[in-house]
C-alpha cells in the first residue's frame, strides 16, 4: 500500500496509527493539523509585521517628500490664489522624483492630497484636485471600479467623491442596485455628489431604510457639494412611502431652513406613524413656525408620550409666549417626570414673557417641581 | 458499561468544545476581515461635524481613586467626540476623590432634576463646573452602595443622552473609542421595508413596517495596561506585560475578545459586554432594570436581561463587537488579587446560570435560550467541573493500572497542541486588526506563552473557578453582606 | 548701529503666533499661509505641550490658533485658561468639529473667531491680520 519510502523514525508512528482505535487516529491527525496551523499562524504574524513595517518605513521616507512637493509646487505656487485653478500650470516634473511607477507610492500621494484637501478648500483645494488629475492618479481608482471586490469599488467611489471627480452616470447607476449594502450606499452617495442630472433621484426609488450612518454621510455630502441645486424636500415628505426618507428629509428641511416646506410637514402631523409624527413636530419646532402652536396644543392630549415631549419642546423653541398657561398646566399636573421637565424647560425658554409665571411657580411648587424648575433655569446645565 | 458511557460522554463533550473553538476562530476571522474592509474607506471623523451624531453619556464610577482621578477625568474629557458628557459617580469615597474633583474642575453643587428610574442608594449632591471648558463634566456624589452596579445605575439615571458608555475610571480609553463604538448602532443592516395590508380606501395610506434590528450594546477588545507606557491617561506605547501573571491575562483577553466575542458577534450571540467598556442603548437598559447591585457578574447579567427584554417585547436586537482594542485596564498583578477576581467570576457565572435558568433551553428565547446560555452552561460553567472530574478519573485509572500510556500521551498531546493553535490564531487575528506592540519579538514572546498556559495558567483558572462555585453553594445563605463588599474591593489594584 | 536698530524694530513688530494642532499637515499649511518673514510661528501638537509653552513664555504670544479636539487638554480648556489671563490673547479656533453647539461654546468662552476646516487660506490670513491689528 505505502509505496512512498518513509523515514525510519516514522515507522512506529505509522504502526501505532494503523492499529489504534478511531479516537486515537483522529487525535493523531489533529496533532498534525494543530502543529501546522500553529506554524502557519506564526508565519503569518511575522509576515504581516514584516510587510507592515516595510510599508511604514517606506512611507516615513516618502511622506515628507510628498508634503514638501505639495507645499512647494502647489500651495506656494505664485498663482495659487489669484488665477483660477484650471488655468494654473503646475510643475509636474518635480513630482517625477517620487517613485510614481509604484502603486503604493501613487496611493500614498492620493491619500495625502485628500488629507490636504480636508484642511484647505477654495482655489487651493481645486489646485490640489488638478494635481491629482494631471498626475493621472485617478487611473488607479478607475481600475478599482472594475475590480471584483466590493470594498475596492467602495474605496474608488469614496476617492472620487472626495476628489470631486465627475464620473459617468452609467458607471455609478448599476452599482446603486448592488446586492452589497455598503456598495449600494457608497454608489448613491457618489451619485448625489457627482451626477449632474437629478442628484436626488434615488430618494424616489429607494425602498430600503436609510441607516443613521447613511444619513450622516448623505447630509455631509449634500451640504459640502457646492454647485448642487437644493430641491424642496417637501416633495418626499408628502409622497415618499419610505419612512426613513421622510424622516431624513425633515432633517434636511431643518438644515436648510426650508419654510416653504412647512405645509407639507404640517400635513404629516396626521400620519398614523407616531415616530414620524414626532419627527414632524420636532421639525416644526426647529423651524420656529408660530402658526402651528395651536394645532400642536389641540392634538396634545391624544398623543403618545414621546410626541407629547416633542410638542412641549416645540412650544419652547417657537417661544411665541402664547401658550404659557398650557405649559404651566402641564408642568403642574402631569404625572410624568419627563413631561414636567420638558414643560419647565419650555417655560424657561419663554421667560421673556413668562417671568411672572415662573416666579409664581417657584414660590408654590412642590419640592420636586421646584428642583425641576431650578434645573431648567441653571445655565450650567445644558440638557 | 458505565465506563464506556462515561468515556463516550467525555469524548462527545470534548469534541464539541474543540469544534466550537474552531467555529469561533472561523467566525471571528470573517468578522475581522469584514471590519478591515469597511475601515479601508470609513471616515469616522464625519461624525464630529454632523448635527445628526447621537449623543453619548460616559459613565465612570469612582471609589477612592484620589491618586489618579484628575488625570483619568481629563483623559475622558478629551475623547474625540462632540456630543457627549462625562458622568463621574463618586460612590461614597472615603478619601479626597471628591474634593480633588471640586477644586480642579471648579465644580459647584447644582439643583439637578434627578429622575430615579432605577432605584439606587441615595444620591447626595450633583455638581457641574462653572467653567464652560468643562461643561461636559457632571459629578454625582452618592452614598456608597458597595457595588459598581449601584454607582453605574445612578449614572444612568442622570444621563441625558440615549446611549451610555459604561467604564471604570481607572481604565485607559483610546481617544477614538466613541466614534468607533457608536458606528455599529448606526449601520446595523435592516431588511427591506414591507407594506402591510391593503391601502386605506379613503386616504390611500399604506401601512409600512420596517423589519429592523436594534443594536442594544456594543463592546470592544480590552487589553492589560500593566507594562504599557502611559502618560496622564494616554497610552504612549503598547507593550505586553512583563510579569508572568498579567502576561497570561493579556493573552487570555486577546483570545476571549478577538476570537471569542468577535466570533459570537458574527452570529449575533454575544453573551456578555465587558464591564470595563461597553456602549449601551439607555432605554433598553433602563427597561431591563439596569445593573443588579447584588450580582457578581453584573455585566453579563444586564446583557442577558436586555436580550430577554427585547425578546419578550418581540423586537429584533443585536449586540456587536469591534475587534480593535479601545480600552486598557490594569490586570491583577499578584496571585492574591487575581485569585479573588477569578473566584468572583466563577461565582458570578454560577449566579447567571441559576438566576436565568428559565431562559435556558427555552425555545421562546431563541439564540439566548438555545445558544448563548447553553454554551455558557456547558463550556464555561461546567468545563472546570468536568475537567476536575476527568483528572480524578485519570488518576483512578492510573492507580488501577488501566491506562494505555501511549494513547494517553497522544490524546494529551492533541489537546495541548490544539489549545496552543487556538491561542496563536487569536494573536494572529489580533495582529490583523492592528499591529499592536512595537517589535516582532514582543508579539512572538507573547504567543509563546500559549505553550506554558495549559501547564501553569489554566490549572489556576480551574482552581479559582471551582472555589467560586463552592462559595456560591455554601456562602449564599451565610455571608450576604460580606460577599457584596468583596465585589468592589477588587477595583483598586494599582494603588 | 543703524542696522541694529532697524533689525530691532522689525523683530518687535513680528507677530508671535502659537499654533496648537494635532494634525500633521495643518501646521505646514499654516506656515505657508503666514510667511515667516512677517510672523513668528510656534507649533505644538497637544494640550499639554501648549500649556507648557504658554507657561514658559509667560503667555507671550500675540495670537493663538487652536484646534478643539486634542490629547491631554482640549481647545476649550486652553481658551478658558488664556482668556483668564490679565492680558487675554486673541484666539482663533480652527476645527473640523463644526456643529453649532461647538461654535457657540467657543464664542461663549471668548474665542475671537471660528474657522471650520477645510479653510480658505486667504480667509485665515485676513482674520489673523484683522485680529492682530485690533489688538495692536
Amino acid at each position: 500500500m505505502f509505496d512512498i519510502q518513509l523515514p525510519a523514525f516514522l515507522e512506529p508512528v505509522i504502526n501505532t496509527f494503523r492499529y489504534a482505535p478511531l479516537v486515537i487516529q483522529l487525535a493523531m491527525i489533529f496533532i498534525v493539523i494543530a502543529a501546522v496551523g500553529t506554524l502557519l499562524a506564526y508565519f503569518s504574524i511575522l509576515r504581516n509585521r514584516y510587510l507592515g513595517n516595510r510599508r511604514d518605513k517606506r512611507l516615513a521616507k516618502l511622506l515628507p517628500k510628498i508634503d514638501n512637493l505639495i507645499i512647494d509646487e502647489v500651495l506656494t505656487h505664485p498663482e495659487a490664489e489669484t488665477v483660477p485653478a484650471d488655468q494654473v500650470v503646475l510643475n509636474l516634473d518635480a513630482f517625477q522624483e517620487l517613485p510614481l511607477d509604484k502603486k503604493w507610492a501613487r496611493s500614498a500621494l492620493t491619500e495625502r492630497i485628500i488629507h490636504f484637501r480636508r484642511n484647505v478648500r477654495g482655489n487651493m483645494g481645486l489646485l490640489l484636485r488638478s494635481l491629482y488629475m494631471q498626475l493621472e492618479l485617478d487611473k488607479d481608482a478607475m481600475k478599482k471600479m472594475k475590480s471584483g471586490h466590493w470594498e475596492k469599488k467602495v474605496q474608488a467611489l469614496t476617492e472620487f467623491t472626495n476628489m470631486d471627480m465627475s464620473v459617468a452616470d452609467v458607471t455609478i447607476l448599476p452599482l446603486t442596485n448592488s446586492r452589497n449594502r455598503e456598495l449600494r450606499a457608497a454608489a448613491r452617495h457618489a451619485y448625489i455628489k457627482l451626477s449632474k442630472n437629478e442628484p436626488f433621484k434615488f430618494f424616489d426609488v429607494v425602498t430600503e431604510p436609510l441607516l443613521m450612518w447613511d444619513q450622516v454621510e448623505l447630509l455631509r455630502i449634500i451640504s459640502t457639494t457646492e454647485d448642487i441645486a437644493i430641491p424642496n424636500f417637501a416633495r418626499w415628505v408628502t409622497y415618499s412611502s419610505n419612512k426613513s426618507v421622510v424622516s431624513f428629509c425633515l432633517k434636511l428641511i431643518v438644515h436648510y431652513n426650508q419654510l416653504p416646506a412647512v405645509p407639507a410637514v404640517i400635513k404629516l402631523l396626521d400620519t398614523k406613524d407616531h415616530y414620524l409624527r414626532a419627527d414632524a413636530i420636532n421639525c416644526l419646532g426647529k423651524l420656529q413656525v408660530p402658526d402651528v402652536e395651536d394645532k400642536l396644543v389641540s392634538i396634545y392630549s391624544t398623543q403618545p408620550l414621546h410626541c407629547q415631549i416633542e410638542i412641549l419642546k416645540a412650544i419652547g423653541r417657537i417661544s411665541s409666549g402664547r401658550h404659557i398657561d398650557f405649559l404651566k398646566l402641564e408642568f403642574l399636573h402631569s404625572t410624568d417626570f419627563d413631561l414636567r421637565k420638558s414643560a419647565a424647560k419650555s417655560l424657561v425658554k419663554n421667560d421673556w414673557i413668562a417671568k411672572q409665571v415662573i416666579e409664581e411657580l417657584m414660590a408654590t411648587a412642590t419640592p420636586e417641581n421646584l428642583r425641576i424648575l431650578k434645573h431648567c433655569m441653571n445655565p450650567l446645565i445644558k440638557y | 458499561m458505565l465506563k464506556s458511557f462515561f468515556e463516550g460522554g467525555v469524548f462527545i463533550y470534548g469534541g464539541t468544545m474543540l469544534f466550537m473553538y474552531a467555529l469561533l476562530a472561523y467566525l471571528s476571522y470573517r468578522g475581522i476581515k469584514l471590519f478591515r474592509r469597511k475601515s479601508s474607506y470609513t471616515n469616522y471623523d464625519q461624525l464630529l461635524e454632523s448635527p445628526l451624531t447621537p449623543g453619548i453619556s460616559v459613565i465612570a464610577p469612582a471609589f477612592n481613586e484620589g491618586v489618579t482621578i484628575i488625570m483619568n477625568v481629563r483623559s475622558l474629557l478629551t475623547l474625540n467626540y462632540t456630543r457627549f458628557e462625562v458622568i463621574i459617580v463618586n460612590d461614597g469615597s472615603t478619601d479626597d476623590t471628591l474634593e480633588k474633583l471640586i477644586n480642579e474642575f471648579e465644580l459647584v453643587e447644582v439643583d439637578f432634576a434627578y429622575n430615579e428610574r432605577i432605584t439606587t442608594r441615595p444620591v447626595r449632591r450633583i455638581f457641574k463646573s462653572t467653567n464652560t471648558a468643562y461643561d461636559k463634566l457632571m459629578v454625582i456624589d452618592k452614598v456608597n452602595g458597595k457595588s459598581k452596579a449601584d454607582a453605574s445605575n445612578a449614572g444612568i439615571n442622570a444621563a441625558s443622552f440615549n446611549y451610555f458608555l459604561c467604564t471604570d475610571v481607572d481604565c485607559i480609553i483610546e481617544k477614538d473609542t466613541l466614534l468607533r463604538m457608536i458606528k455599529p448602532f448606526m449601520d446595523e443592516e435592516h431588511k427591506k421595508t414591507k407594506e402591510v395590508g391593503e391601502p386605506c380606501p379613503e386616504c390611500g395610506y399604506v401601512h409600512m413596517i420596517e423589519d429592523s434590528r436594534r443594536v442594544i450594546a456594543t463592546g470592544a477588545t480590552l487589553r492589560v495596561a500593566n507594562s504599557c507606557e502611559v502618560d496622564e491617561g494616554i497610552i504612549l506605547r503598547v507593550r505586553p506585560p512583563e510579569k508572568l501573571l498579567p502576561r497570561f491575562q493579556e493573552m487570555e483577553y486577546i483570545r476571549a475578545y478577538v476570537l471569542g466575542k468577535m466570533g459570537w458577534s458574527g452570529i449575533n450571540c454575544v453573551p456578555n459586554v465587558s464591564g470595563g467598556l461597553g456602549l449601551f442603548d439607555k432605554e433598553v437598559a433602563i427597561k431591563a432594570g439596569g445593573y443588579d447591585q447584588t450580582s457578581f457578574a453584573e455585566d453579563m447579567d444586564i446583557v442577558t436581561r436586555m436580550c430577554a427584554y427585547m425578546i419578550d417585547n418581540k423586537q429584533k436586537y443585536a449586540i456587536r463587537y469591534i475587534p480593535t482594542t479601545q480600552c486598557w485596564t490594569e490586570g491583577p498583578p499578584n496571585m492574591k488579587i487575581f485569585g479573588r477576581q477569578r473566584t468572583r467570576w466563577g461565582r458570578g457565572l454560577s449566579e447567571i446560570i441559576t438566576i436565568h435558568r428559565k431562559f435556558l433551553f427555552n425555545p421562546r428565547y431563541r439564540k439566548l435560550g438555545l445558544v448563548v446560555l447553553p454554551y455558557n452552561l456547558f463550556f464555561e460553567f461546567l468545563a472546570p467541573i468536568i475537567e476536575f472530574i476527568g483528572i480524578c478519573y485519570y488518576i483512578y485509572l492510573i492507580a488501577t493500572e488501566q491506562v494505555s500510556w501511549q494513547y494517553a500521551i497522544i490524546l494529551l498531546g492533541f489537546v495541548y497542541l490544539y489549545s496552543v493553535m487556538i491561542t496563536t490564531l487569536a494573536i494572529c487575528w489580533d495582529q490583523l486588526t492592528y499591529r499592536y506592540y512595537k517589535t516582532w519579538r514582543e508579539v512572538i514572546g507573547l504567543a509563546l506563552m500559549a505553550f506554558l498556559e495549559p501547564l501553569i495558567y489554566h490549572p489556576l483558572i480551574v482552581f479559582f473557578a471551582l472555589k467560586g462555585y463552592w462559595f456560591f453553594l455554601t456562602g449564599k445563605k451565610t455571608t450576604w453582606g460580606n460577599m457584596q463588599r468583596q465585589g468592589f474591593s477588587k477595583k483598586k489594584v494599582n494603588a | 548701529m543703524f542696522i541694529h536698530i532697524v533689525y530691532g524694530t522689525n523683530a518687535a513688530t513680528m507677530s508671535k503666533i502659537l499654533l496648537i494642532e494635532d494634525d500633521e499637515i495643518m501646521p505646514k499649511i499654516v506656515a505657508r499661509i503666514l510667511p515667516s518673514s512677517e510672523y513668528e510661528l510656534d507649533h505644538v501638537s497637544n494640550g499639554k505641550e501648549a500649556f507648557e509653552k504658554l507657561e514658559s513664555t509667560q503667555y507671550g504670544y500675540d495670537l493663538i490658533i487652536t484646534d478643539i479636539m486634542m490629547p491631554y487638554a482640549n481647545g476649550f480648556e486652553i481658551l478658558s485658561k488664556v482668556k483668564s489671563q490679565p492680558r487675554p490673547i486673541p484666539v482663533i479656533i480652527v476645527s473640523n468639529a463644526g456643529n453649532e453647539d461647538m461654535v457657540m461654546e467657543g464664542f461663549k468662552l471668548g474665542a475671537d473667531d471660528f474657522l471650520k476646516k477645510p479653510i480658505i487660506p486667504a480667509e485665515l490670513m485676513i482674520r489673523v491680520k484683522r485680529l492682530l491689528m485690533k489688538n495692536k
